[in-house]
């Protein structure tokens, strides 16, 4: 295959096509609420927002009760706006609605597109813990980063499967960063697939860059927020929350861009212990895993 | 207190209460050794037989014992036996060891190519009854033929205690510390010895084992050219102002392309700054700072 000649017919194929998922019909309202400067949101509004989905109500309340969003016991939307506020349920809103985008399967060819489901609400949980370790001004636009970060993935898996199967195994096979192999072998990355579904679904522009920028961050005008989804990934794709296998390299964060651009917005990342959070990130490995087998196998 | 009781009070359903997240990061903060919340449980269960041996009520009661009451240095140490007990084994640590092999031992290789002693020198640290070692010797065996063709290994084992040393020369070992053997290391490397195991020469061949206290800074000097240490759960037990002269010392022994390996939760934060925190498929090590910034220079 040659990536150039290719990259511009996939991109074509999926701006043009109507595969590329059209955002939940409970979703749309409920990304442009969250996203607006509106300060205290109303839990109210959310809750009515999520009840008119039954089945996403059921998912959210499923994902209440995981110890990850703490260790209530949680039988309403009622009940969970209580325990975990406002922003805690439209955090488990927005990741119910998003990952039910991802595919069920990848046409056999041989991923299992759970792993995609694990990472992103993997990153979305160590962005916001990271978030509030570094005194981060937003930890819950940091969880809607990480949760968002890889919505190119989902393009690729609906419009392009057979060629982003290939990308997947080369990534695999190689231990390199699945965006390396996307390159060599689709021309272009879920980074710019990801740019289209974000421009349709009309995202924020700082999302919008999170989508798009994350794995070249200098090009950034919300380069924060983007850096802190940077770090958060790779800590996730060097880890337990990685795409289902580990990439054979060794990194340092510190020279990380996004290390250099986040520490001049938040002072304390400098004295951060990043072998505790790497270590306290072990802790969502479970919980991670047994609450997308049960709210995705069901 | 009774069986029941002390159950009732160290049995982890809920969030876990205040008194074991102190517990938790007072042995973080004093040792440098980290249990996350999903492993809780197991310092419940260790917290819970200290609390028996010691007829202690609660949990609160059992923090003060490791803060305030005049004992607190010897039941720290007790509960770190506690919490680090039936880790010795033969591949520990296999994500570690996996990252060694596919990433390390390249880099190490890739900065020794102008060198013209093809020589490996690897320390265990506190290698105790020999598993670390033995362990390192059969995954650098499984390259001998590949990457490591033509390379002299060295692996250098020291440990404090005698006995533990006498263990390890001769290699004997039974079903708990050989559990996690895969049938292919099993065969290849081993012979029975009666209803235990015996590490094969070939094996022990690459081994020095010696007598060495970290402490000893006269004989730490002489501890020189190492390109990696292993040094896993043996920290813990000292107080801060030994660990960082067993770090300096480190930082001295490694060569500047050289890597420290620590246990599975250990952590060198406000330890050290000589050494910077890297990130491995699957694992951590610490390189010096300045090899860090030659490596980001010639990005």
């Amino acid at each position: 295959m040659n990536p150039a000649a290719t990259k511009a017919n996939l991109l074509s194929r999926i701006d043009g096509l109507d595969r590329i998922p059209t955002m939940p019909a409970v979703l749309a309202p409920l990304l442009r609420y969250v996203q607006a400067p509106v300060e205290p949101l109303d839990g109210q509004r959310v809750t009515d927002m999520i009840v008119q989905d039954k089945s996403l109500a059921a998912q959210c309340l499923q994902m209440a009760n995981s110890p990850l969003f703490g260790r209530h016991r949680i039988d309403s939307l009622r009940g969970a706006l209580a325990g975990l506020g406002v922003h805690g349920v439209s955090d488990i809103a927005m990741s119910c609605g998003v990952l039910n985008l991802m595919p069920k399967d990848s046409g056999g060819k041989g991923i299992d597109p759970v792993i995609f489901w694990q990472h992103s609400l993997g990153c979305a949980l160590v962005c916001r813990h990271f978030a509030r370790k570094i005194s981060y001004p937003d930890p819950s636009k940091a969880y809607l980063a990480g949760l968002l970060h890889d919505l190119g993935i989902i393009v690729n898996l609906r419009v392009v499967p057979k060629e982003f199967c290939e990308a997947y195994e080369f990534a695999r096979a190689r231990g390199i960063p699945l965006h390396e192999a996307e390159q060599a072998v689709l021309g272009f990355t879920h980074c710019e697939s990801g740019r289209l579904l974000a421009d349709k679904w009309e995202l924020s522009n700082d999302l919008k860059e999170v989508v798009s920028l994350h794995h070249s961050l200098q090009q950034s005008n919300h380069a924060g927020l983007v850096a802190l989804v940077e770090l958060s990934d790779l800590l996730c794709r060097m880890g337990g929350l990685n795409y289902g296998y580990l990439e054979n390299r060794q990194v340092n964060l510190f020279e990380q861009t996004g290390f250099a651009v986040l520490s001049q917005q938040c002072q304390s990342l400098k004295d951060l212990d990043w072998a505790r959070l790497t270590f306290e990130m072990d802790s969502y490995l479970d919980p991670v895993h047994a609450l997308v087998r049960t709210i995705y196998r069901t | 207190m009774t069986t029941a009781a002390l159950h009732a009070v160290t049995a982890l359903e809920g969030p876990p209460g205040p008194d074991l997240v102190r517990i938790r990061d007072l042995v973080y903060q004093v040792a440098g050794i980290f249990q996350p919340d999903n492993k809780l449980h197991l310092l419940l269960d260790r917290c819970g037989r200290r609390m028996k041996e010691l007829k202690t009520a609660s949990l609160r009661e059992y923090f003060e014992c490791l803060t305030v009451k005049p004992q607190r240095q010897a039941e720290l140490v007790a509960l770190l036996n506690e919490i680090t007990i039936g880790e010795t084994c033969f591949f520990r640590n296999r994500p570690q060891l996996d990252a060694l092999r596919q990433v390390v031992i390249p880099k190490v290789l890739e900065a020794k190519s102008k060198v013209p002693l093809r020589r490996l020198r690897i320390w265990s640290a506190g290698c105790s009854t020999g598993e670390e070692p033995h362990t390192l010797s059969m995954m650098l065996l499984e390259e001998a033929h590949g990457r490591l063709k033509g390379w002299s290994i060295e692996i250098l084992a020291t440990d404090l205690n005698e006995r533990s040393l006498a263990h390890a020369r001769n290699a004997i070992y039974g079903a708990y510390s050989t559990r996690h053997l895969t049938p292919h290391f099993r065969h290849k490397y081993f012979i029975p010895a009666g209803e235990k195991l015996q590490v094969q020469p070939v094996v022990r061949g690459s081994i020095t084992f010696s007598r060495l206290n970290l402490s000893d800074d006269g004989r730490m000097t002489f501890m020189k050219g190492i390109d990696i240490i292993f040094c896993c759960n043996v920290l813990i037990y000292f107080d801060l102002l030994s660990k960082r002269r067993v770090i300096q010392h480190f930082y001295n022994n490694l060569l500047p392309h050289g890597y420290l390996f620590m246990g599975h939760a250990e952590s060198l934060h406000g330890v050290s700054e000589a050494f910077r925190l890297v990130h491995l498929p699957g694992a951590t090590a610490y390189i010096k700072v300045n090899a860090a910034r030659r490596e980001s220079r010639r990005i």
